[in-house]
């Protein structure tokens, strides 16, 4: 027994050597090194449903459109697309030209294991693939009743035993090789965006073909990047490289002046990507992930909350630690909105607007600011986020409040007039959350808020499918919850309060109001204008007066960055940024001495 | 009869005597008497009624006006360390209890009466035990709902396989010895020989699972806690200590410390009070 | 009875332990937890979509044939894909294993090694300071959460000493090395106290054993008496201990998994809990099943071997 303890403790001590020997990698070229928050499913575009998966899905396939990575606000712009398609005049039918001389990366699937060119009729597959019903793609909401004789298709082979992809669908096909033309069931002005979702991306049908069920683990795209080896396997790493058949795609010249200002066109017109390896680790513990970013390990990193008195001591400023050490802090609107959602199947809530009103006025959004977003984030006055048409500038709820005391009184008299006087004759309401530390805090937060004018509450926390399930069977009183967009477009912020988006729809709530739900139908369907603009803001000041929810914040997203990233800008639609963004490795070198 | 009374009456006599002239044994005995004098206090709301009251600037730093520093709302660390004593006593309590019911008395009758008895619940307990903990864990707070009594069953109901098999083992081992045919040849029952012969003889072990059990519920509840499935609405070691997870980074060291110094001081008197209790009530160590 | 037919007694056992943990697993989340559909579907849910895909996933079923099919699968280890990653199941489990292997064997091994010797050297010299002393810091260390290990060993010797990585992992030895140093420390420190205090516990039982009083009286050394007798009779507590622990090795540490970013199957089975992945989850009991039935034989057999006195039945 003594020898093997010997040897044992030998090996340990090899280990250790071995451990400090290690430690200088000899890569050529510039590796992206990245940290992402959350496990990171399949490499299947139709089960990209998280941004962590969407993300990755992207590095490897494409769409037809994309965001432009330096205009804001957000603008499409072709990607597989020659140009932006041409509309008919009614605004049903959508022709886009497909740039020629794309090719699938390389891989067994194909003859030779030469990548082909990619075709109009790869569009028309892959988005039969999200509708394919056997397959379940988490992204056919975004089509389903959308696009002509799509959902006819899926529905007939619901009942039958195989799928024939070969069967035209009326609303999509290839006109001719570079060809693609889609028809519309009804007007969908928010179609473009789809388009430039992970969810629609290419996929070719000799890769599904081969791989059958392990399709999603053979991800072979157009994109920038491959993923190494050719297989994608559940770890907590993931490694890419350089796409070597990746078409001329050029860094952008053109910039919205903020970006232009900053210096972010210094890569201009050169050839994508501009990085050789991109290394994705996964680091789900905030501590491990921002411990790994001051060491250098990863390029860039969201702040945890927590995190921020000591990086940023006066709110706007750097502290002078990170400052010297190159470290840099780039703050932006995310497009998105917290807000504390009042089951409105309970006669409670649903025939009380006065009680709601009361409880959002003595609610102090400022504090719970300062508390918990730093002061960064912005008050949320209605449902709709500052950047996109619809919101109002300037606007300020009147049921919005920030701990002024005339509130507090404010309160007390709605909360007598919705019959409870000093909260007598209230039930206990619960608040049901998210399990995570902070979540738990901003709900004790809401239970003193409440507290101040007699409203009695219990925080209840839950894992988060028991919370999306007691939400869809409306097993709640209130609940605390947030939405990010899914493109930038009010009608995704709105359609929160529709009626007939009712749980399990994305109208968690249950609100429906008949105005609210009428001014939708309209605004829904029309292409953006001032009218439809002016719709948007009628339905948001409703949507504040209401107060079907209390609103919490338009949250900012902060992020810091190594001197050595360049390009980087933060995004709410980041699906396939990793190709534009640099790094200068003599920096790097010279800046990890000091961290 | 009167003879074993008087006998056993002299052996716990016997035990206090020795625990009390030990003096790290007193020692751990008054913290563990304190920890509970602490924990009915705040339970009846006679100290630290007000710990959730905020009471200076978020994350103000440990100094002499706020001994432990304060937490992000402003709250007394000291106020929710001394607040949290309650949660982890009780649950270190009744987990125990119920520990040491579950397992002791499934554990000697499986080993006592072998055959179909101990085949129906060893394959309970192989069952239970081999369902990984978390998923039971986590069900178990399916069931009944977030809160107090989840933490109590869940580490309840989960940790008393390793006992049943400890003592299950030790019957078998017990049961053929000379002692035990003896008072089967002077026709002692089954009940009688199992809790007045065979449970003596083996009470050292439910002794030490007790003082391990009783910590180990304590340190779980930071698991617990760790997963979403914690005490709600009042503060926790555990989730104090797992606040620190954002916190430590940035340097607020102290609610972890607090909570840790807390837990650490009262887990280890519980260990040092069982070592001391098994030496002092394990018969064969009598006559040494 | 033979050991052989004993052992083979006691394999068959499998079947009605499966029979039992299928029902436990079926009961708990087929009847009783969240539909796992709804986080599947995530925020874009529709009334239409979970019908569906509920229908899709067999979970329209009556109930007694979910049953049966987890039991099916439980016996032809055939449990399909992952519902939320659509992962082979079986693939997972053989990806996530050895991650969690290179952690907790050499813990455990060193751990057992380290403690074996600790307890050794406290109940040779039992009663002195030394053995209080040693005692003392052992529980000491076994009195601070887990999580506090990791939290401040982390922060503290990772990343403001730098003398391990503070996350990841890589595959292969030595890349390995840096990255799981830190975790099998950890575990070796969460170890050591509760076995110390136990081999203790288990060689002082046997020090005042009459025969270890016979050997003495023979003349044989302290030494001799505590390797030949002490050390060999307590074996038979110190392994039931010991074996009884190996399926938890194969299952992994959840903490230190989540923490440390080591791709095992703790983090696995935490995820499949969390988002009802009922596969992966069906998965994960019935191997836990069969590992802990497996080693309990183990130990069983052991038993005999090693301590003749116990019989067989």
């Amino acid at each position: 027994m003594k020898k093997t303890s010997v040897i044992l403790l030998l090996l340990t001590l090899v280990g250790l050597l071995g451990a400090s020997c290690t430690k200088k990698e000899s890569i050529k070229g510039k590796t992206l090194n990245l940290a992402v928050s959350s496990q990171v499913k399949g490499m299947d575009p139709i089960y990209a449903s998280d941004r962590y998966s969407s993300n990755e899905v992207a590095r490897i396939y494409e769409g037809l459109l994309e965001y432009h990575y330096l205009k804001r606000p957000y603008t499409l712009v072709p990607n597989l697309a020659e140009s932006m398609p041409e509309v008919s005049a009614d605004g049903f039918t959508y022709t886009f030209k497909i740039k020629k001389g794309v090719i699938f990366q390389d891989d067994p699937a194909f003859p030779e294991g030469k990548g082909r060119e990619l075709i109009a009729e790869d569009f028309v597959y892959s988005i039969k693939r999200l509708a394919d019903p056997k397959l379940q793609g988490l992204g056919w909401w975004l089509l389903d009743e959308k696009i002509l004789g799509l959902n006819e298709w899926r529905k007939k082979y619901t009942e039958l035993p195989t799928v024939d992809y070969a069967e035209e669908v009326e609303g999509l096909k290839a006109l001719d090789r570079y060809t693609l033309q889609f028809k519309l069931a009804k007007p969908f002005p928010q179609f473009l965006y789809a388009l430039a979702m992970p969810f629609t991306f290419a996929v070719s049908k000799e890769v599904v073909a081969k791989y059958g069920n392990e399709f999603l683990n053979h991800p072979v795209g157009t994109g920038p990047f491959a993923i190494k080896d050719g297989v994608f396997t559940q770890t907590k790493k993931i490694t890419y490289v350089k796409n070597p058949t990746f078409r001329e795609k050029k860094y952008p010249c053109e910039a919205s002046a903020k970006f232009e200002k900053e210096g972010l066109l210094a890569d201009c017109g050169k050839k994508l990507p501009l990085v050789d390896r991109v290394v994705v680790n996964i680091i789900e513990e905030d501590q491990p992930r921002w411990l790994n970013f001051q060491k250098g390990k990863v390029e860039y990193v969201s702040v945890p909350k927590d995190n921020f008195d000591t990086v940023i001591p006066d709110a706007k400023n750097l502290s002078p630690e990170y400052r010297t050490k190159g470290i840099d802090l780039m703050v932006s609107p995310s497009l998105d909105v917290t807000y504390t959602a009042f089951n409105h199947d309970l006669k409670l809530f649903k025939d009380n607007v006065k009680l709601r009103q009361a409880m959002s006025l003595v609610y102090d959004v400022d504090t719970s600011n300062k508390l918990f977003y730093n002061n960064q984030a912005i008050p949320a006055q209605s449902v709709v986020p500052p950047g996109i048409a619809g919101h109002i500038e300037n606007y300020v709820n009147p049921y919005r409040g920030n701990g002024k005391p005339e509130q507090l009184e404010q309160a007390k008299k709605l909360l007598a007039e919705a019959g409870y006087p000093e909260g007598k004759g209230l039930p206990e309401i619960t608040y049901d959350c998210p399990s995570n530390t902070v979540s738990r805090q901003i709900g004790e937060y809401f239970k003193k808020q409440m507290a101040k004018i007699g409203i009695v509450v219990k925080v209840i926390q839950n894992p988060w499918p028991e919370l999306q399930k007691k939400i869809t069977t409306r097993n709640v009183m209130a609940y605390g919850i947030a939405w990010g967009a899914d493109y930038p477009d009010a009608e995704n912020f709105l359609q929160l309060l529709y009626g007939p988006n009712k749980a399990p729809g994305a109208n968690g709530s249950g609100y429906d109001n008949p105005e609210m739900n009428r001014l939708f139908k309209v605004a829904a369907v029309m292409q953006d204008s001032p009218e439809r603009t002016a719709l948007y803001e009628k339905m948001n000041r409703i949507a504040a007066e209401e107060v079907p929810w209390i609103y919490g914040v338009h949250r900012q997203s902060f992020v810091l960055r190594h001197s050595w990233l360049k390009n980087f800008v933060s995004s709410d639609f980041d699906a396939g940024i990793a190709q534009y963004l640099n790094i200068d490795k003599n920096l790097k070198a010279e800046m990890l001495k000091k961290l | 009869m009167a003879a074993n009374e008087q006998e056993s009456k002299s052996l716990w006599h016997h035990a206090w005597d020795s625990l009390i002239s030990d003096r790290t044994t007193v020692i751990a005995m008054s913290i563990v008497l304190i920890y509970s004098v602490v924990a009915l206090l705040s339970t009846t709301g006679l100290i630290v009624s007000d710990w959730s009251k905020e009471v200076g600037p978020s994350y103000a730093p440990p100094s002499s006006e706020f001994l432990f520093g304060l937490d992000i709302f402003g709250r007394s660390v000291f106020a929710k360390t001394i607040k949290a004593t309650e949660i982890a006593m009780s649950v270190g309590l009744v987990t125990g209890v119920l520990t040491v019911l579950i397992g002791v008395t499934l554990g000697s009758l499986a080993g006592y009466y072998g055959g179909k008895v101990d085949e129906v619940l060893v394959w309970f307990y192989t069952t239970v035990s081999s369902v990984p903990g978390i998923m039971l864990l986590i069900s178990i707070a399916f069931i009944v709902g977030k809160g107090i009594l989840a933490v109590y069953l869940s580490l309840g109901l989960t940790s008393w396989t390793g006992l049943f098999r400890l003592i299950r083992g030790e019957f078998i081992r017990h049961k053929d010895r000379e002692y035990v045919q003896a008072a089967t040849a002077i026709g002692g029952g089954d009940f009688r020989k199992i809790f007045k012969h065979i449970l003596p003889n083996v009470f050292h072990i439910v002794i030490i699972n007790f003082s391990l059990q009783f910590q180990f519920a304590i340190k779980s509840e930071v698991i617990l806690s760790y997963l979403g499935l914690g005490v709600q609405g009042v503060p926790s070691w555990g989730t104090m200590i797992n606040d620190a997870k954002l916190e430590l980074a940035r340097g607020n060291w102290w609610q972890l410390a607090a909570a840790t110094a807390a837990m650490m001081v009262v887990v280890l008197a519980f260990n040092i009070l069982g070592d001391s209790l098994r030496d002092a009530l394990d018969p064969k160590l009598k006559g040494k | 009875m033979s050991l052989t037919s004993y052992v083979l007694r006691r394999l068959f056992y499998v079947i009605p332990v499966i029979l039992g943990v299928c029902f436990l697993i079926f009961m708990i989340f087929n009847v009783v937890s969240p539909d796992p559909t709804i986080s599947m579907l995530g925020k874009h849910a529709t009334k239409a979509q979970v019908l569906e895909l509920r229908e899709a996933l067999g979970l329209n079923e009556p109930l007694y044939v979910q049953y049966f099919d987890i039991v099916k699968s439980a016996f032809t280890f055939d449990f399909g894909r992952s519902w939320s990653t659509k992962q082979e199941i079986f693939e997972m489990i053989k990806q996530g294993a050895i991650p969690s292997m290179t952690i907790t064997f050499p813990a455990f091994f060193l751990s057992f090694l380290i403690s074996v010797s600790i307890s050794l050297f406290v109940a040779f010299y039992r009663g002195t300071f030394l053995d209080k002393a040693t005692v003392f810091v052992c529980v000491a260390l076994m009195s601070i959460s887990s999580l506090v290990y990791i939290l401040v060993g982390q922060w503290f010797f990772a990343f403001k000493l730098g003398l391990f990585e503070i996350s990841g992992y890589e595959e292969g030895f030595p890349e390995v090395v840096p990255y799981v140093l830190l975790p099998i420390i950890i575990i070796i420190i969460l170890g050591v106290g509760p076995d110390v205090r136990f081999y203790r516990t288990v060689m002082l039982d046997e020090i005042y054993q009459d025969y270890v009083r016979t050997a003495r009286s023979k003349g044989l050394s302290e030494r001799k008496i505590m390797f030949k007798h002490v050390l060999k009779n307590a074996m038979v507590s110190i392994i039931t201990y010991v074996v009884l622990r190996i399926p938890f090795l194969i299952l992994g540490s959840l903490l230190i998994e989540s923490f440390f970013g080591i791709p095992g199957l703790g983090g696995i089975t935490l995820k499949a809990v969390n988002s009802s992945d009922f596969p992966v989850i069906k998965a994960m009991a019935v191997l836990s099943a069969i590992a802990t039935i497996v080693f309990n034989v183990i130990t069983d057999v052991l038993y005999v071997v090693v301590d003749p006195r116990v019989k067989l039945n």
